[in-house]
């Protein structure tokens, strides 16, 4: 419950300094909307090409990378910690995290917060309509909860992920350009997984599972049965891969050396 | 009356590599690095009961800042006992730094953007504390380091001494009995230190709130200690009281002339040959200055006078601040 409050009382603040600059407010907002607008024509562009890709319909093509933006927006929108080491380690600021009476990885997804990502959803779910009205898809009520649980999954499986990552700044203060590779990784779960070979589908589905965040989620509401298995280990892959990076943050930070004034 | 702080034997060690020099040698730290223990706090123990305040002085590099670390909760140890407010403090951090309030003079506790106001709602939020606690004790600290009319504005709009202000209302939200105080007054004109030099005293008047204070600047610590504990190499080197150390080492008086016409210091050497007098050369022409115990210094003026034709006389009392170099250069305190 503290929690909860703790993180309204953040939102809150954020949303204030946004408000406080009201003319980068307003650009701000409208440059994010150029840019999930470029990015929708930008897809169907590419994606007007492909016919068939494996047995993969271009809608259906159209409606994995549709749903991929969804949990990617929300993970963009609080877990995006890609600074971490320059920030907290480099500059020190993880000592003031440290002081204070909550959970240290909760305050820097807190101040890291970054709501107009979440713009990137709606496009998602535009192209999700768009391609999932020229399928004929049928939807059911519990759909819905569904697809948030999905969603949810799939952001955590993103943040499981990067949240790892960063935690090798506390074993290793120099700086790596192993996050910009990952963000590229990344890309690779939005498109269907059979069309890789055998190693790199092992690879997107149990080490560092993309795939959990664009097709097999996807799977399900496409009515591929054969996906069915996958896209129900979506949540449960997205807590696993949380935990682990809980854990890693846990013993990160007992080994955190600060930096020095 | 409990402690406040206990530490046995604490030692903190840092692993570092030295870097091989060259290309060669960069090539060969690919493959095997050399590395280096440093002990940054070397076993050190002492304990601090509710309600001192102790100034924790050294030179840079000395620990001071690793051993705060620790205390903090900031740094796990490499071996050793800490139990500050009864607690351990990297074992149950987020229990623990309830109790305690921290200010880095070099890095703002505060968020940058927004309104000062904010950042202490926020605060108050995070360390729970209820409106009427608030109130009643915030609206005290507010007044008496006059930061009213700088609440609305924004930290990044404030001068330095009206952030070290704010900063250190924002330590004190949840009303700690014991702060941590890092440099609080680097860089600050003397007015706002005198400010909050009173606003410390009276805070640990009236709460009996524990202050552990590390600075550079050692008229902080006359002002507001009453205990030192001196750091050197990650070792303490002195612990007690700031009298006893000024009256093991400060004993005497410096009497500088300033002569007419230049004099050797032989001449000098032997016109006080019985006294207990050292003589050293002053910055300037034909000044020196005599280090003398009390109890000759008439004796050292009245030759002087008596033979030489002087400009200028000045007798100073040796300053803390010199004792406390004069012990960094010999790295032992006597006495």
């Amino acid at each position: 419950m503290f929690y909860v409050s703790v993180f309204f009382q953040y939102m809150s603040q954020y949303l204030k300094t946004k408000l406080q600059y009201r003319t980068d407010l307003f650009v701000e907002f409208f440059s994010d909307l150029m840019f999930q607008a470029v990015n929708l024509i930008f897809i169907l562009v590419v994606f007007g090409h492909t016919q068939v890709l494996n047995g993969w319909t271009r809608d259906e093509i159209i409606f994995i990378y549709g749903f991929f933006l969804v949990p990617f927006a929300v993970f963009g929108a609080f877990f995006n910690i890609w600074d971490f080491n320059e920030r907290y380690i480099v500059r020190g600021e993880m000592d003031r995290v440290l002081t204070r009476p909550v959970h240290s990885l909760f305050q820097i997804i807190l101040e890291r917060m970054e709501l107009e990502s979440l713009l990137g959803a709606i496009t998602g779910i535009i192209i999700m309509i768009y391609a999932g009205s020229r399928l004929d898809l049928v939807f059911h009520w519990y759909d819905i909860f569904i697809f948030i649980l999905f969603v949810l999954g799939g952001t955590l499986v993103y943040a499981g992920i990067f949240i790892s990552l960063a935690t090798i700044s506390f074993w290793s203060d120099a700086r790596s350009s192993i996050m910009p590779m990952m963000y590229n990784i990344g890309n690779y779960g939005r498109y269907p997984i059979d069309i890789y070979n055998r190693v790199i589908r092992y690879i997107l589905t149990w080490i560092l599972p993309f795939a959990f965040v664009g097709v097999y989620p996807s799977a399900y509401f496409l009515g591929k049965k054969e996906w069915y298995g996958y896209a129900f280990l979506t949540p449960v892959m997205g807590l696993i891969f949380f935990m682990i990076a809980v854990f890693l943050w846990n013993a990160g930070v007992k080994r955190y050396r600060g930096a020095g004034n | 009356m409990a402690n406040a702080i206990e530490v046995e034997k604490l030692r903190k060690e840092f692993k570092s590599y030295s870097s091989r020099s060259g290309l060669i040698g960069a090539f060969r730290d690919l493959f095997t690095r050399n590395y280096k223990i440093i002990r940054a706090v070397n076993d050190i123990s002492f304990t601090v009961k509710q309600g001192e305040m102790v100034g924790y002085i050294g030179e840079n590099g000395a620990g001071k800042s690793t051993t705060i670390k620790m205390l903090t909760g900031i740094l796990t140890p490499t071996s050793g006992k800490v139990i500050v407010n009864g607690m351990n403090p990297h074992k149950e951090r987020e229990k623990f730094v309830q109790t305690i309030g921290v200010v880095f003079g070099q890095r703002s506790q505060l968020w940058w953007d927004i309104a000062v106001q904010e950042s202490f709602r926020l605060l108050k939020k995070v360390y729970r504390v209820s409106d009427q606690a608030y109130k009643e004790h915030m609206e005290h600290v507010i007044e008496t380091l006059d930061i009213g009319p700088l609440l609305d504005k924004p930290v990044r709009k404030l001068s330095l001494g009206q952030r070290m202000r704010c900063e250190l209302a924002a330590a004190l939200i949840h009303n700690p009995p014991l702060l941590f105080l890092d440099e609080p007054t680097i860089g600050l004109d003397v007015l706002v230190k005198l400010k909050i030099r009173k606003f410390l005293k009276e805070i640990n008047e009236k709460y009996n709130t524990t202050i552990l204070l590390t600075t550079h600047d050692i008229s902080d610590i006359e002002a507001l200690c009453e205990r030192v504990i001196m750091l050197d190499e990650g070792k303490i080197i002195y612990d007690g009281s700031l009298q006893e150390l000024k009256a093991n080492w400060g004993e005497g008086k410096q009497i500088q002339f300033q002569f007419a016409k230049e004099v050797a210091q032989e001449e000098l050497n032997v016109l006080t040959a019985d006294l207990k007098v050292q003589w050293q050369a002053g910055e300037r022409e034909n000044v020196w200055t005599a280090h003398v115990s009390p109890t000759d210094m008439s004796d050292v003026i009245g030759r002087v006078v008596a033979k030489y034709e002087i400009k200028d006389i000045n007798i100073n009392e040796i300053s803390t601040e010199e004792i406390i170099r004069n012990i960094y250069e010999e790295g032992v305190v006597y006495g």
